[in-house]
């Protein structure tokens, strides 16, 4: 068989490629759960990695925080930075509900949902007439700002200000799962069998592993709803106000309009990834929410790939893991220890930024998509009758099956 | 009145660190309509140089004077490299990326710090006389708020006389103004945008250097976060593209920030914050040009 | 004949991935007014950018014998090319008097001040706005000051791009009879790229007719206005 394979967009090997990799995505998630929950750290070295499933849970939840920038910045082109605001507007209002009313830590996602998406409306609106650069400024700023709001005494008998707000999760696992079912089974494996540690599950176990699906299903509704938004008739109005908003506007698309809703559905997404988080975490704490939570959303922006959702997953993972890797790491032989006693992780993360940004503007999705160009090609659906006025033109040497743009910062470096 | 007379004279100090960062991030956004929001880190950085030059230096330290002198010059050769290196191979119209690459300088700088000199504060030395310069009404204006309100007028002064007489300063004028035809009268524009971003870095550690001699703050890798965010807010009140507008705009704001906080009564300390943003969003809206701008601000 | 101030060979030149030159061969000799002529999108702007360095090019550019192709714009200014830029390029921020004085950023002799005194005695409209910001005066005022400051640098070289656009007929026929007086005074070499041929041809001695990035026709300035086929698409009469 000779690679590039090409595939027919819709055909039904395409269909298949699609479905067996989301197969496989499906089965390697949980192979990497059960893995992870009870063995938890890889030892390199001196140094021992966790690895639990919590981590991947935590990640889980920056995935959706960062899905909404990618609505906002990648798809929108609004540079509003400031996702942390929301992120901890989610995890604060369902600490609240959660901790002071008794709520069902799910049903507070009907709260958190329409809330977030409404005040990300509202400071959306200066955005219809604020842009660029001061909209960066100013969504920074409220990013800054809003540990000082949760710390103010007014607010706080709801947030318990700067000692963080607990609350008590009441998400147990259903006993009709058959964890421990799963777990043997996988431990019975032959090779791999010791990867899945042994013995039975413990309850505390069977949570992390109930509350880790449970996030990766509620990502999962919100990747796939961004993804059907992204192809509508309103995913178009808002890519072509990323791309020409002036053109856009002539088109008939109400550039007020689709800029606060994409304001509504990211802040809604960072909303959601806040309510994952204290779930996961069982406490919301004010400096946890701060300007450097933004600025690491943004490092998962780029990091994964502006303006495209597997980004976010990259990105979210890339954000989690890198800190929590490198101050699991205390030695590394060449390094001095006290390099790696400091903020390492966020050191890291800066330097990724500035370096991607270079070598790679589209992020790590770009990297893995040339690579797989050249094992699979999608080639666009053949339209009959079509064909006559565009046989002349030459198919573009790289084709992907998302309707999504590839790299957006389009300045490359080089001049 | 004492009290009032106090918190004037408490905003007019606090306000002049702001003009100082607002203008080193208007000598950047004059010339290429960019915001350096590692401004405030390299600052940060250079304050922590002093500070290790005027104690460790050459076994016991070198003079106070002659390290902030040394780590102005030190922080303007690196912000000159960090601009060649990292800023000019990108598209100025395109914001993107360059907000990116400063974002992350931000995260990196800040953490290096913390890497090389932890996050514990540390006093800093005293660059002014200490006490009481005199007494209006009760109320009392340090020296240490004399010198700071000083180095603001200075610096402006100096920059002012730089940009307005000199031939860098011309060619950085023309530059600002107009990038293509600057080219076509010969001038170097990229070594002309790099003079800013060294200039900016200069500005930025003197004012760091100011704001953390202040007996009451200490430094730490993170004071200057805080910082910015009044600095940008006073540089677009002032209009992002002019010296004096900065120093306009970072007096009212460390006015507005120290009355605010002494006459309404539920805005504790930390809110301050909230009103600069505050600021800087009705600046945005209501007169995005600022108080003394010129250059037509990008808004719908 | 006199000496080749430039002396363009396969000029090929765009911007990114579109080529727009396709190999042009022109020059100029001292002393001479040479118009290039062409419609929109012909290629007349492409043309002057590349010799002043503004975009990619390759082929050959000789400035007195000297070879520029590839050159920085800052070089080539000091090797004495002044370039006016369609839209006039004047610095709107700054006053009169900067403007002039930015122009003559690559000289370091004394006699700036002289040539502004003579800029201000041929133009008193400038002189009396020297304080003004460049960006108040009208169309043609600062097509006047974009001119002088061009001259400021003592070009070799003067290139003209689109003088007259934008500005009402009436200033523009003035415009174009300062620059044959300019030409006459002066001595300087002008390379002037336009849409309006009879002005433009009115003082040109020589003419270059550009279409779709080639040159399809040259001649003296009094053969391209009798040319027939040109009459129609160009001069309309």
């Amino acid at each position: 068989m000779a690679f590039p394979k090409q595939l027919a967009h819709g055909s039904r090997e395409h269909k298949l490629y699609t479905r067996g990799a989301w197969v496989a995505f499906v089965l390697f998630v949980i192979l990497v759960a059960f893995a992870y929950v009870d063995v938890g750290t890889l030892s390199i070295g001196d140094n021992n990695y966790n690895l639990s499933v919590t981590r991947l849970t935590k990640a889980v939840a920056f995935m959706v925080a960062i899905l909404g920038l990618q609505v906002i910045v990648g798809f929108t082109g609004q540079l509003a930075l400031g996702q942390s605001f929301f992120f901890g507007t989610g995890a604060y209002l369902t600490a609240w509900l959660v901790a002071d009313h008794d709520w069902p830590v799910l049903l507070t996602l009907v709260v958190v949902v329409p809330f977030c998406f409404v005040v990300g409306m509202v400071l959306g609106l200066p955005a219809v007439r604020v842009r660029g650069l001061y909209l960066a400024l100013v969504t920074l700023g409220m990013a800054q700002v809003f540990p000082a709001i949760i710390s103010l005494q007014q607010l706080q008998e709801y947030t318990n200000g700067a000692g963080g707000k607990l609350l008590d999760s009441d998400l147990v696992a259903p006993s009709w799962i058959p964890f421990d079912g799963i777990a043997g089974f996988l431990q019975s494996l032959p090779l791999v069998g010791d990867f899945f540690g042994d013995g039975d599950l413990s309850s505390r176990e069977e949570e992390r592993l109930w509350k880790f699906m449970l996030a990766i299903a509620i990502a999962g509704v919100c990747f796939w709803m961004v993804s059907n938004l992204v192809k509508s008739r309103p995913g178009r109005a808002i890519r072509a106000v990323r791309d020409n908003e002036t053109g856009a506007a002539v088109s008939g698309i109400n550039l007020a309009l689709t800029k606060t809703l994409s304001f509504g559905v990211a802040s809604a997404l960072g909303g959601v990834g806040g309510v994952i988080y204290v779930a996961e975490l069982g406490i919301a704490s004010p400096l946890d929410f701060s300007l450097v939570l933004a600025i690491n959303f943004i490092v998962g922006l780029v990091v994964g790939g502006v303006g495209t959702l597997s980004g976010a997953v990259i990105g979210g993972l890339v954000i989690t893991l890198i800190p929590d890797w490198s101050s699991a790491t205390q030695s590394a032989g060449f390094l001095p220890e006290r390099w790696l006693q400091g903020p390492t992780g966020a050191f890291i993360l800066g330097v990724l930024l500035i370096i991607l940004t270079f070598v790679l503007p589209g992020g790590i999705v770009a990297g893995f998509r040339r690579l797989r160009a050249r094992f699979v090609q999608v080639m666009p659906p053949v339209i009959p009758g079509a064909g006559a006025a565009t046989t002349s033109a030459e198919p573009p040497a790289e084709m992907t099956d998302e309707d999504e743009r590839e790299p957006t910062p389009s300045s490359t470096p080089g001049g | 009145m004492e009290l009032f007379i106090q918190r004037l004279f408490d905003g007019l100090t606090n306000g002049s660190t702001y003009a100082l960062i607002a203008v080193a991030l208007v000598l950047i956004f004059k010339a290429t309509t960019l915001i350096n929001f590692a401004q405030g880190e390299f600052a940060m950085l250079g304050a922590f140089l002093v500070l290790v030059g005027s104690t460790e230096w050459f076994g016991g330290g070198i003079p106070m004077w002659v390290a902030v002198v040394v780590a102005m010059l030190l922080t303007a050769v690196m912000a000159a490299g960090v601009e060649r290196v990292l800023i000019r191979p990108f598209d100025p119209s395109d914001h993107l990326p360059l907000v990116i690459i400063t974002l992350g300088l931000f995260l990196a700088i800040n953490a290096l710090a913390g890497i090389i000199w932890r996050f514990d504060p540390r006093s800093f030395p005293e660059l002014f006389p200490s006490g009481t310069a005199f007494t209006v009404a009760g109320a009392r204006l340090s020296w240490y708020g004399v010198f700071s309100l000083g180095t603001a007028l200075l610096v402006m002064t100096g920059l002012t006389l730089m940009l307005n007489r000199t031939k860098v300063g011309l060619a950085f004028r023309a530059v600002s103004s107009n990038l293509e035809s600057s080219q076509l009268v010969g001038i170097r524009t990229g070594p002309t945008l790099q003079f800013g971003w060294a200039i900016a870095a200069a500005v930025g550690t003197l004012a760091a250097s100011v704001f953390v001699a202040d007996p009451i703050r200490q430094l730490e890798p993170t004071v200057m976060g805080r910082v910015l965010i009044f600095a940008a807010a006073a540089a677009a009140l002032g209009g992002l593209d002019s010296i004096w507008g900065a120093l306009v705009g970072g007096l009212s704001i460390g006015l507005v920030q120290s009355l605010l906080v002494q006459y309404i009564g539920f805005i504790p300390s930390d809110m301050a914050l909230a009103t600069a943003v505050v600021v800087l969003l009705l600046v945005l809206l209501v007169r995005p040009a600022g108080l003394f701008g010129t250059k037509a601000v990008e808004r719908v | 004949m006199s000496q080749r101030v430039l002396d363009v060979n396969g000029l090929q030149g765009g911007y990114g991935p579109i080529q727009v030159l396709h190999g042009l061969d022109f020059h100029v000799a001292e002393g001479e007014v040479v118009v290039i002529l062409g419609a929109n999108g012909a290629g007349k702007t492409t043309t002057l950018r590349a010799v002043s360095g503004m975009i990619e090019t390759s082929g050959s550019i000789e400035l007195y014998g000297d070879q520029i192709v590839g050159r920085n714009p800052a070089d080539i200014v000091r090797q004495g090319v002044a370039h006016v830029p369609q839209g006039r390029g004047t610095f709107p921020e700054l006053s009169v008097e900067d403007n002039l004085r930015i122009g003559a950023y690559t000289r370091s002799d004394n006699e700036v001040e002289s040539d502004m005194e003579k800029w201000y005695e041929a133009y008193p409209v400038l002189y009396e706005r020297r304080t003004q910001a460049a960006g108040s005066l009208s169309g043609g005022e600062q097509q006047m000051l974009a001119v002088s400051r061009a001259l400021m640098s003592r070009p070799r070289l003067l290139l003209l791009d689109e003088p007259s656009l934008g500005l009402a007929p009436l200033i523009v026929a003035d415009l174009f009879q300062r620059f044959g007086e300019l030409n006459k005074e002066t001595g300087v070499t002008m390379l002037v790229v336009e849409q309006n041929a009879q002005l433009a041809l009115g003082i040109a001695d020589r003419g270059y007719l550009l279409e779709s990035g080639s040159i399809v026709f040259e001649g003296a300035a009094d053969a391209l206005m009798n040319d027939d086929a040109i009459r129609k698409s160009y001069l309309g009469i």
